[in-house]
């Protein structure tokens, strides 16, 4: 296995993993697989994907505005490779836009219903009309092959020079109106990275990437396939991005000083501390590091230039998209592993691709050589499982579809069932009621509940027989249960039955015939009921029957309970219309026996006026 | 002609009728707190609710402000949110694609998600343009016991506030919220208590869509100057590198 291998089989199962929080994300929703929140809608997907996304690709407009607008000849070994990486980049932010929309089949909306206001409008058509220009420039490349498309092909060729020129009009425009796209947001964005020439900016620093992402691809390429990496080229390349960087670094402190906020640079916040980090990264350290000769044109030294100044971009664009607006918006946010996995597996499918359009078409000067592109070489053998593999591209279609395939099947398995049933469910645990005659029943102790006056509902309700009517239940070998020992979530169903621990040896031990008959299908419905042993359970003379082993959630049981009890008594007491609406049980006045943190918490003006939606709604 | 609502903080009790009348014109289901929601009650099942927190002894009824120029309209690249003639801002879920852009460009947070569906939509309140346009008030209006909130024209409403801002100069503080802030909106407050935190910064007094108004329209003549300058660059350059002799750009 050489490195071409192991790269390829990391990136299938990325592609594999990705695939299975795709299908998680379509059959149940974002809500499912993002940490995305009202508070932040645009999470990880807007921030890297498409932001840094659309930057990352520039090296594409930059490369051929070189070489076919300004004519600089000797860059022309490297246009094609930037091309492929900015079709492919394009592909990329398409697609993560397709798992990120919520409703991604009417992405083709933007073609009917117009609203050219809307900086993503403009945004939306730049980046449908350059991909496609983007293909069309790149297409030559793969009909060289065949003579059949010679015509075409040959049309494609004398096309070039007005689509390299329209290439470079669109992505001047949608580069800027990236930056254009935060311009709405003055009341969330940080004021360091809001500023009216955002557009500027975001073109500015795009050309600066284009140039590094071209050195920076043609480094990493001639690692993985062990080539001569353009060492000369990629010199030249840094030399002009240190110019960029500079007039980047003029530009945006020009800003912060017309602002007047070299204070906020200075003011210690954790956003003051990012911006000067950002700043160094992005660009001045790469620009002082590129204007030195010897460091530029050492493979070392663009290695690191070019890493920095990826990695500056990158987080350039995510504080712009969002980060910084944490400080308003007050919500953090951090992406869940399943948008990290999307992430990857989008990048890595691109990459596969990138990889195979350069093993099988004539991309660089010098194609690389790929066993497993070559039908004729001799068949493989693997050792560990003593078996052929077959020629080459067979043994290597199997090693790739088995990584894909257990990734897919290893994503399957760690999608997060809990969150999926859930559907977003806060987990609040539910409180015992506290006091003594009177109740105070709150479970999430919000200070919203009732003062439920226990010894009048006793004597108006039959003394002794009143018990039975709400105290439906005890845990085994107990008298007098709370109401939150099954009933334990505030707003979910709990389990109160716990199969697993009786049928564990380190719990109840108890076999499974003792409870499901032998030769039925066993489910909770074929079980026995749980009085069948647990005599105790129910108090003689119960009203309440217990059908499930769930428990409802401790809101749905309380209000069931009262509610329906109350609405029976709206017919018997005729004096009494009002006993079955919320401010009765709502609204009681404050007993003065309270525990003192209880007052407390009943003096809270809301309390007495509160009527829970929930109640009305739930109760029929 | 803009209809508008106004809430009067100092009258309202929190009693929730107007959640509760919402709800139930709407047809929406009981809500239940979720991970994704913020703290101020609403949700994608919720579109108005009270503030029962902060400030301290007030309620604040909450919902989409309708503004005059509404940023989350300027922002919808396919024109899904439109602000009516009646003055409502409202959704079209049938044009929608679900970038979510309008719930980021929204100044008081409205807009709302769908996060728990595979097919999501954004949902906010609609100022019940139905009972509208059938010449009824809003459901939430009907609802209030106490004409905390009510509704009409957006200047009587304004007159109306200044009005009662002149009558009891001691109990309201003098500004009506929501008349000028982000160019204004449909939903107007009176009260007693500082009300800035109900949008994310304090509040602007500039219309939201102004702020994207001029690289919007510089977009076209920097298409056209993007080109020209290209074009003109190539000339020179091939010029100059006729004029030395050779190396020109031979074609492939």
């Amino acid at each position: 296995m050489n490195r071409v291998h192991v790269t390829k089989t990391i990136l299938w199962m990325l592609v594999g993993l990705s695939t299975a929080v795709a299908l998680t994300r379509y059959m149940f929703g974002l809500g499912a697989t993002t940490n995305l929140t009202d508070a932040t809608p645009w999470g990880l997907w807007i921030g890297f994907d498409v932001m840094a996304g659309v930057a990352l690709a520039s090296g594409g407009f930059v490369i051929t505005a070189i070489v076919y607008i300004m004519r600089q000849e000797r860059f022309r070994p490297i246009v094609r490779p930037a091309v492929l990486t900015a079709f492919l980049g394009y592909v990329a932010v398409i697609l993560s836009l397709l798992v990120d929309l919520g409703l991604p089949w009417n992405i083709w909306h933007m073609m009917i219903y117009w609203n050219p206001h809307s900086p993503l409008f403009e945004i939306g058509w730049c980046v449908m009309l350059y991909t496609s220009v983007l293909l069309l420039e790149f297409s030559p490349v793969p009909l060289e092959s065949t003579s059949r498309w010679a015509r075409v092909r040959s049309v494609l060729m004398k096309l070039r020079f007005p689509l390299v020129l329209l290439g470079i009009m669109l992505s001047t425009l949608h580069q800027s109106s990236l930056g254009s796209l935060v311009l709405i947001m003055p009341f969330k964005l940080h004021p360091l990275w809001y500023s009216a020439l955002l557009p500027i900016l975001f073109f500015i620093s795009a050309v600066a990437l284009g140039l590094v992402m071209v050195s920076f691809e043609g480094l990493a390429t001639s690692w993985l396939y062990r080539r001569k990496p353009e060492t000369d080229l990629v010199a030249r390349l840094c030399k002009a991005a240190a110019w960029v960087l500079g007039l980047y670094l003029v530009v945006r402190l020009g800003t912060i000083s017309a602002a007047g906020q070299w204070a906020l640079i200075l003011d210690g916040s954790w956003e003051s501390f990012l911006f000067v980090f950002e700043l160094l990264v992005m660009a001045v350290i790469p620009m002082i590091l590129f204007a030195i000769g010897r460091v530029r044109r050492a493979v070392s030294g663009q290695w690191i230039g070019c890493s920095l100044v990826v990695l500056g971009m990158v987080l350039n664009r995510i504080n712009t998209g969002g980060l910084t607006m944490i400080g308003a918006t007050g919500d953090f946010y951090f992406p869940s592993w399943m948008e990290f996995a999307v992430t990857a597996g989008i990048l890595s499918f691109m990459a596969l691709v990138f990889l195979s359009a350069v093993e099988h078409f004539h991309i660089w000067s010098e194609q690389p050589h790929e066993r497993e592109a070559d039908p004729h070489a001799s068949p493989e053998f693997s050792r560990s499982g003593e078996v052929w593999l077959g020629s080459p591209p067979v043994a290597a279609r199997t090693r790739y579809s088995f990584a894909f395939v257990m990734a897919l099947a290893v994503g399957v398995a760690l999608m997060p069932g809990e969150r999926i049933r859930s559907s977003g469910v806060s987990q609040v645990s539910a409180q015992a009621a506290r006091g003594g005659d009177t109740l105070f029943i709150d479970g999430n102790r919000d200070g919203f509940g009732v003062a439920f006056d226990h010894p009048r509902h006793v004597s108006a309700n039959g003394d002794k027989a009143s018990c039975v009517l709400c105290h439906h239940m005890n845990a085994p070998l107990d008298k007098q249960s709370g109401c939150t020992t099954c009933h334990r979530r505030m707003y979910q169903m709990a389990d109160a039955f716990q199969h697993d621990w009786h049928a564990s040896p380190k719990g109840a031990s108890i076999a499974c015939v003792i409870c499901h008959e032998e030769g039925v299908y066993r489910t909770a419905g074929s079980a026995l009921p749980c009085d069948a042993c647990h005599r105790d359970l129910v108090p003689p003379g119960v009203t309440i029957e217990v059908k499930s082993y769930r428990a409802p959630s401790y809101v749905d049981a309380m209000h069931d309970l009262c509610v329906s009890c109350h609405r029976r008594k709206t017919l018997e007491l005729t004096d009494r219309p009002d006993h079955a609406q919320c401010r009765t049980c709502h609204e009681t006045p404050l007993p003065d026996y309270l525990q003192p943190d209880m007052a407390d918490l009943l003096r809270r003006p809301g309390y007495n006026h509160v009527v829970l939606p929930a109640v009305v709604k739930g109760s029929n | 002609m803009s209809k508008a609502i106004l809430t009067d903080v100092t009258k309202c009790i929190g009693c929730l009728e107007c959640v509760s009348a919402c709800n139930a014109e709407y047809d929406l289901p009981v809500d239940v707190p979720t991970v994704w929601q913020k703290n101020d009650g609403l949700s994608a099942k919720n579109w108005t609710s009270i503030l029962r927190q902060q400030p301290e002894g007030r309620y604040v009824r909450i919902q989409c402000r309708h503004c005059l120029e509404p940023a989350c309209a300027a922002a919808c690249p396919v024109g899904a949110l439109q602000r009516t003639a009646e003055g409502a801002v409202v959704y079209d879920e049938n044009k929608c694609l679900g970038c979510r852009y309008c719930m980021m460009a929204c100044p008081f947070g409205i807009p709302r998600y769908d996060w728990d569906r595979a097919l999501p939509y954004v949902r906010k309140c609609t100022l019940c343009i139905d009972r509208i346009r059938d010449g009824r008030e809003p459901a939430c209006i009907a609802a209030c016991p106490e004409d905390a909130t009510i509704f009409g024209e957006r200047e009587d409403l304004l007159v109306l506030a200044h009005q009662r801002i002149a009558d009891h100069p001691d109990r309201y503080i003098d500004r009506v919220w929501g008349e000028h802030e982000f160019g204004g909106t449909g939903v107007l407050y009176l009260s007693d208590v500082d009300l800035e935190f109900l949008s994310y910064r304090p509040a602007m007094d500039i219309a939201l869509p102004k702020t994207i108004e001029a690289a919007m329209q510089s977009v076209a003549p920097a298409f056209v100057g993007m080109g020209a300058f290209m074009l003109g660059l190539n000339w020179i350059i091939k010029r100059r590198q006729k004029l030395q002799g050779g190396h020109g750009s031979e074609e492939e």
